[in-house]
């Protein structure tokens, strides 16, 4: 147990609260016949009961400081690089996409230099492309490159 | 079909040139995932899925299942070598394997570790072969409160064998379970917790979660940490285990099979338990207890027998039962239904050709991992030189087109980026995924034979006590939950009594 579990606990209570309410909306049924929102409401209610115990049990054992984060700056880094990724990819296409993302991890996130960074990323967007859209045609998006 | 006639027939199908190439690949592919850590089974199943949908299904799933095979293969390796588990169920394998390594033995437990996998995946292939069909035959009888109650004990038992909290595990098989029902309702054909959004129409889909939850947040975990991979410079000699090795080996590789595929059979159990119970067997009945974590090949023959056999009998409740046994094979019953098949008891009797190709491109792969193993160690050696700062990228990117190309829809690739992050923070605050994934897998088969066996028996819950097995199986999942309270109690009596 840990500290955090405390939010956490409340977070998970808040939310199978709003489960509940949402699977009221969609129609309990009857047990004859459950409806929509039947098993939807059931486990809201068990994620409910079990986030007020984790809250008890949270103040009542001796909860421990949760581990540090290591390099927070670093993880952000690379979920903003895959997240942009993402939102760029039908867009700039997978080539591009893919030769920005290797280049950012590389050359933002881990430091490498210029021509080490440029060539890798280079290399594995080609490659990638070759594998993945010609041989295994998984027809990834062309994007500005196709227009 | 009895079992000879369908195997041969199953040989037919899998020694064909086509297939014993998707085999090759399969293990190749499934070895070299097993040798880096950073990218687990699960991840690397989904990102291959996509690629086999213009190949035939038996082809698609002899390649999938070569690769799973290829995983536990592969895994040890880096677990002997560099003392970091190639993937989840080779951790135990560490505890010994780097020690003989630091002695200069590495051969002789990469030897062993490879010989056990492969008399354990034999043995296991022939058990599956033999009980996949029994049990489907059995399944056939089940009625939907059977299956309601089937499905109950597996997620009970998944939390009461999880590493951490029971409670967190139960909490994130609740979740499991509510994020199963987003989509539409199967029954009423309402629209559940949709937002208008096309991508959750069908629901979540078990790819991007589990390759958000093993594979992005593994990523994410490991650039956090500051990883120091110190591989054994020294060169691998006496691949093949001495006379003596085989004598202090035999034993454990023959428990360690028998433990693995009992275990493996019991939907939930996964690979990881058994290989810990197999390694905690062996030193209670080691003459020399003391030994183990020094280097003791005992510590490495049995986990690794363990982890083989329970990897091949996590087929039997997926094929016999359409339960998955862990989300690996979540993942593989997904494939059968893209594929068009209908997972349950009738599709060893409906497709025949598929079971049995599949069992024997097992046998198969068992004798293709023992003969490329082996003589490939020194290759897996220099990639595993490959630092982490490259390999991370590539990982992230294969996960990136993998979940892209399910659906070619960018959905995906953000429920991916968010269970990335989920899977990223219940592993910091100690919750487990893998009760989530299962709930997740299981939640719309539970959702269905609940209201079936409600709608059958007018609605009385009774049913599901008043049927022998239904009641069995719900007194199982009864008693794993009241396990660890009874486990809480008795401690604290012992305290209060010293």
């Amino acid at each position: 147990m840990v500290k955090a579990d405390r939010w956490i606990g409340f977070l998970f209570a808040l939310f199978s609260l709003y489960v509940c309410v949402e699977s009221v909306r969609l129609g309990l049924g009857t047990y004859q016949q459950p409806g929509a929102g039947f098993v939807p409401f059931c486990a809201g209610v068990t994620l409910g009961i079990l986030s007020l115990a984790l809250i008890f049990l949270a103040f009542v054992l001796d909860a421990k400081k949760a581990e540090a984060w290591h390099n927070p700056d670093r993880i952000l880094m690379v979920f903003l690089a895959i997240l942009g990724f993402t939102l760029l990819l039908e867009w700039l296409g997978f080539i591009l996409s893919a030769l920005l993302l290797i280049w950012f991890l590389l050359k933002v996130v881990e430091r490498r230099g210029w021509s080490f960074s440029v060539g890798v990323a280079l290399l594995v967007a080609g490659a990638s492309y070759v594998v993945f859209d010609v041989w295994l045609r998984a027809q990834l998006p062309a994007g500005i490159l196709g227009s | 079909m009895d079992a000879l006639e369908g195997l041969l027939y199953g040989f037919s199908l899998a020694l064909t040139l086509k297939n014993l190439g998707f085999v090759f690949a399969g293990v190749l592919l499934g070895t070299l995932v097993g040798v880096l850590p950073g990218i687990g089974p699960a991840a690397a199943i989904s990102l291959l899925l996509p690629s086999t949908f213009h190949a035939d299904p038996i082809s698609s799933m002899i390649m999938l299942c070569g690769l799973y095979y290829g995983t536990m293969y592969g895994g040890s390796t880096t677990s002997i070598l560099a003392n970091i588990p190639g993937e989840a169920a080779s951790i135990v394998t560490c505890f010994d394997g780097y020690q003989m390594a630091r002695q200069g033995r590495a051969g002789p437990a990469l030897g062993i570790a490879a010989f056990g996998s492969f008399i354990a995946g034999t043995i296991a292939v022939v058990g599956l072969m033999l009980l996949a069909p029994t049990l489907a035959s059995v399944a056939l009888k089940f009625g939907s409160p059977e299956y309601f109650s089937l499905m109950v004990m597996s997620m009970t038992l998944v939390t009461y064998l999880s590493h951490g909290s029971i409670l967190k595990a139960l909490m994130t098989a609740a979740l499991g379970l509510i994020l199963s029902t987003i989509g539409l309702d199967p029954v009423t054909s309402t629209l559940r917790f949709t937002y208008d959004s096309l991508v959750l129409r069908d629901g979540i889909g078990i790819v991007p979660v589990v390759m958000g939850l093993f594979g992005v947040s593994e990523v994410l975990l490991n650039v956090g940490a500051t990883m120091n991979r110190e591989i054994l410079q020294s060169k691998i000699k006496n691949l093949f285990p001495s006379r003596k090795d085989w004598k202090d080996s035999s034993m454990p590789i023959a428990r360690g099979s028998l433990l693995g595929f009992i275990l493996g059979v019991i939907p939930g159990l996964g690979t990881i338990i058994p290989t810990f119970l197999s390694y905690g067997l062996e030193k209670r009945l080691s003459k020399h207890p003391k030994k183990f974590g020094t280097g003791t090949i005992e510590g490495v023959a049995a986990p690794e027998s363990c982890n083989n056999a329970a990897a091949t009998a996590n087929f039997v409740p997926m094929l016999s039962l359409g339960i998955p046994a862990n989300p690996i094979m979540a993942i593989l019953l997904g494939a059968l239904t893209i594929y068009g098949l209908q997972p349950g008891p009738l599709l060893i009797t409906e497709h025949s050709d598929l079971f049995w190709g599949v069992i024997a491109s097992m046998y198969v792969a068992n004798v293709m991992l023992l003969i490329l193993n082996l003589p490939l160690i020194p290759l897996w050696v220099q990639i595993l030189r490959v630092p982490y700062t490259i390999l991370y990228p590539l990982i992230l990117l294969f996960c990136l087109i993998g979940s892209y190309s399910l659906n070619n829809n960018v959905g995906d690739v953000i429920i991916m980026c968010i269970f990335g992050v989920v899977g990223f923070l219940m592993r910091k605050f100690q919750y487990e995924p893998a009760p989530l994934v299962l709930a997740l897998v299981l939640g719309p088969m539970m959702e269905d034979n609940l209201r079936q066996a409600l709608l059958i028996s007018g609605g009385s819950f009774a049913t599901f006590i008043t049927r022998p097995l239904s009641a069995a199986f719900l007194l199982v999942a009864v008693a794993s939950l009241l396990l660890p309270l009874l486990k809480i109690r008795l401690a604290a009596r012992y305290r209060e009594q010293e």
